[in-house]
């Protein structure tokens, strides 16, 4: 891997994050509604006491000075306080990320897990009832709403059957030391079998609903660019040199053909890792997807905004972890 | 050989379902748990303005006063108060109490309590959002290590009602722990204590074995049933009622109407309603035509079919109203007309405004009321009034109508106001002043003014009743709002459950809830 072309995504980075936060920052400051005002609801309070809370949270200055203090913190690593949570929104982020991780983590494994065999199955038996079942199988799955598809699972293994838990990341009287933060892992790490499955039947609805539609985009890229790369020469060439089919389709085809697979993964992975506010609402799941929408609905500034950043930051990596990926798989590519 | 892999993977995935689909453990014995639409947003007391913060914190917290089932103020921590003059309460604690650390609760806990509330920059530098209600006090003074002295700068007539919003604090600990100790760990006296916060998901709450017993004029007297509650953090509402109905928690807020059947064709859960504090209403703009004509404001009261909207929409679970007050409010005026179904009066008022052949105007409404307000659309269109129904956002409806003194940019707006202290200070001065907070129609009568500022300073509660009932009677006549009804709270509870109330103030207080 080249170095030089790491520091120059790095340094490609910065407008990046500065263009994101200053759309971020006027997009919320010009959209009506008022922190404060939300803050205090419906119970009373004085004109002057509204306005120290309004000094308070930063607010009595104009869009524009507030946004050269907000850049001048947040270049020291300070993104300020939420203003509901009354803490560093770095903590209130970090206390929500890790269930977000381990979920995305394990929807992206699943998919993957599921797609690239089906897709390559597919693509090997192009037109017959395996593909045209697979066919109308993704689309279903990526036209099932979560918010639907995840009731119905509630529904049928939390209420009907009883088997998996309705909701939550582990069962109260489960307790594991964090490491890394990622129960799955930390209930490993401490050889609890037990709070492993606690928390692995926990995560697989949300992570079934989560993965399907991901699985369905993967397997359909899987299989149009396996079909492509099947009638290349060389494949013609593996076959004519008498090589056998199941070589030819891993080492061969697979192989090339998996390169808009993992460009699509990537972006997939970039938009799990934000959170998914739906999934996560409806499994009561104590990720940053909730968090994040939650606080646009309040306008809690900050938050929001160290969110985005976050958000940025992944997906720039996420793209050059795709890039360097390519190389790896078709050495002809250069970064 | 391909087959076979197939085979293979096919086996892997059923042996991993069946791994993880491992029979759940049905509730220990003792263990209640509450799916809750929201998490704290900390466990600082002080710290906060949320009422649902409050509700899982005050079941670790106790305050110096509290609510019983009739919403009447009754002593908590305290043992009794009095009031010496209109700017000085005395209150007294009740003898061995303590926190969940062993240690007494004293006068200088309560005055540290306060001052932590009231002065600027004492949370770690920031100024508690819990200020403005605590309304005028502008000292506390210890008489002895019981008793201590509230101190107000002008008269404040519902001070006992707003000592209902704040717990008492362990001034050793906090100082030890400091803010950021505050806002995730707990020493209180109430009846549970901190055991685990797991942030976004879950408040675990283990049985506090030294709790004093809390009001006694609340009974049972004594520590609490349950020895672990939890409130866990559900936020979609099918999913709160799936959790319901698959006994994984006992008691669930929030309950949509569209459930209400659900869960009581269920056998194992019923569902329990009170009254709420939430006032839902329509404002007119009066400050604009049309509705700042007060016969087509009357038109539009008359077109509303209030009770078949409540039997049709809300399940039949809410209780009419005429003025802004809800049926338990202080002050409620009882004797005030109502605006009865009358399309035919309603169109005579129209033609009378100079509307003869009706009139085109547009409806605000939250995602959240868009049936109610379809429903009010078409009752209105019937009437002559054809009504669009506009959904927007909360928070930029509220900018648009609740302007303070400022143009409103709209005409109709379906909303709502909650009165957590029932008391008119909290509902009826906000909606109905002259450019304050609520009030959301423009709506400006010096007479109605006055009212609500002579009862807002006003110690002779009868006479402060006397005030708030003229001027209900006032905009009951003026009608800036159509007053709709005050909706009922739904619960669904589970079977098991025994020794709870829903509660007014949308408080859930567990000391007395048991599992069977």
């Amino acid at each position: 891997m080249n170095f030089g072309k790491l520091i120059e995504r790095l340094a490609q980075l910065i407008p990046v994050l500065l263009g994101v936060m200053v759309i971020v920052f006027f997009m919320m400051a010009l959209t009506p509604g008022d922190p404060v005002d939300i803050m205090i609801g419906e119970q009373p309070i004085s004109a002057e006491q509204e306005a120290n809370l309004r000094h308070d949270m930063g607010l009595d200055l104009p869009p524009v000075e507030r946004f050269i203090k907000f850049l001048g913190n947040a270049v020291t690593g300070n993104f300020g306080l939420s203003f509901f949570h009354r803490r560093p929104v770095i903590d209130v982020i970090a206390e929500r990320l890790p269930a977000t991780i381990e979920l995305s983590l394990v929807s992206i494994i699943l998919a993957i897990l599921t797609s690239i065999p089906l897709g390559v199955l597919a693509a090997v038996k192009k037109n017959t009832i395996f593909d045209r079942v697979s066919t109308v199988g993704s689309l279903f799955g990526v036209s099932l709403p979560g918010f639907w598809f995840g009731i119905l699972l509630l529904m049928l293994f939390a209420v009907h059957l009883r088997i998996l838990p309705v909701s939550g990341r582990i069962g109260y009287a489960y307790e594991v030391d964090a490491v890394t933060h990622l129960l799955l892992i930390d209930s490993l790490i401490a050889g609890r079998l037990d709070t492993f499955a606690n928390a692995l039947s926990h995560l697989f609805l949300p992570a079934l609903t989560l993965g399907l539609p991901m699985a369905a985009i993967l397997m359909r890229v899987t299989r149009t660019s396996m079909l492509e790369v099947m009638s290349q020469d060389y494949i013609i060439f593996a076959e004519a040199k008498g090589i056998s089919r199941t070589r030819i389709l891993i080492r061969h085809a697979l192989k090339n053909a998996l390169i808009p697979t993992v460009t699509v993964a990537a972006l997939e992975t970039g938009s799990l890792l934000g959170g998914n506010m739906i999934v996560e609402t409806v499994f009561g799941w104590p990720g940053l997807g909730r968090l994040v929408v939650e606080s646009i609905f309040v306008h809690n500034y900050p938050l929001v905004q160290a969110a985005v950043l976050f958000y940025a930051v992944t997906y720039v990596f996420l793209n050059f972890f795709a890039d360097i990926l390519y190389t790896v798989l078709n050495p002809r590519v250069k970064l | 050989m391909k087959k076979q892999k197939v085979i293979l993977f096919t086996t892997a995935v059923l042996a991993v379902s069946v791994a993880i689909t491992m029979p759940m453990g049905t509730a220990q014995a003792g263990e209640l748990r509450v799916g809750y639409t929201e998490d704290a947003l900390t466990l600082d007391p002080a710290n906060h303005r949320a009422r649902t913060t409050q509700t899982i914190i005050r079941n670790m917290y106790d305050g110096l006063v509290t609510r019983d089932p009739n919403m009447k103020v009754v002593p908590q921590a305290a043992e009794s108060w009095k009031a010496i003059d209109p700017t000085t309460y005395e209150v007294t604690l009740q003898n061995g109490i303590t926190f969940h650390d062993g240690s007494p609760m004293t006068s200088e806990d309560v005055k540290y309590t306060f001052d932590r509330l009231t002065r600027d920059g004492a949370i770690g530098g920031q100024t508690s959002p819990r200020k403005s209600l605590v309304g005028p006090v502008k000292e506390v003074q210890i008489v002895d290590g019981r008793t201590v002295r509230f101190i107000l700068s002008s008269p404040w007539p519902q001070f006992m009602a707003f000592l209902t919003l704040h717990e008492v604090v362990s001034k050793k600990f906090t100082e030890k722990v400091g803010a950021d100790g505050m806002s995730k760990s707990v020493m209180g006296s109430g009846p549970y204590k901190l055991a685990k916060w797991r942030k976004g998901e879950s408040v675990i709450m283990e049985r506090f074995d030294g709790y004093y017993g809390g009001s006694q004029d609340l009974k049972p007297v004594g520590k609490a049933c349950s020895e672990t509650v939890i409130f866990k953090t559900i936020p979609e509402n099918a999913s709160r009622v799936a959790a319901l109905l698959a006994g994984d928690v006992h008691i669930i807020n929030d309950l949509p109407p569209h459930s209400v059947k659900q869960v009581e064709n269920n056998a194992n859960t019923r569902v329990m309603t009170v009254n709420g504090t939430r006032s839902t209403f329509m404002a007119l703009n009066t400050q604009k035509k049309p509705f700042n004509d007060i016969r087509v404001r009357r038109a539009v009261a008359y077109a509303i079919n209030r009770q078949l909207i409540v039997d049709k929409i809300l399940g039949g679970k809410a209780t009419l109203i005429n003025g802004i007050l809800g049926p338990d409010a202080f002050g409620k005026n009882k004797n005030l007309p109502a605006y009865e179904f009358d399309i035919a009066k309603s169109k005579v008022l129209l033609a009378e405004a100079g509307y003869p052949n009706g009139l085109d105007v547009t409806l605000d409404v939250t995602g959240k009321d868009k049936d109610i307000g379809q429903a009010i659309a078409s009752l209105m269109t019937k009437a002559g009034i054809r009504t669009k129904v506009v959904v927007g956002e909360s928070s930029q409806l509220t900018a648009r109508f609740r302007t303070k003194g400022k143009p409103i940019d709209g005409q109709m707006y379906l909303t709502s106001w909650g009165n957590g202290s029932l008391d008119p200070v909290g509902i009826f001065v906000p909606t109905h002043r002259t450019n304050d907070r609520g009030n959301s129609s423009g709506y400006s009568n010096s007479t109605v003014d006055k009212l609500l500022d002579a009862a807002n300073t006003e110690t002779d509660q009868a006479k402060r009743a006397g005030l708030y009932s003229q001027a209900e009677a006032i905009v009951n006549k003026d009608l800036p709002k159509v007053y709709l009804w005050v909706a009922q709270d739904l619960y669904g509870v589970s079977n098991r459950l025994s020794g709870w109330q829903p509660s007014s103030d949308g408080r859930i207080n567990l000391h007395d809830a048991c599992v069977k």
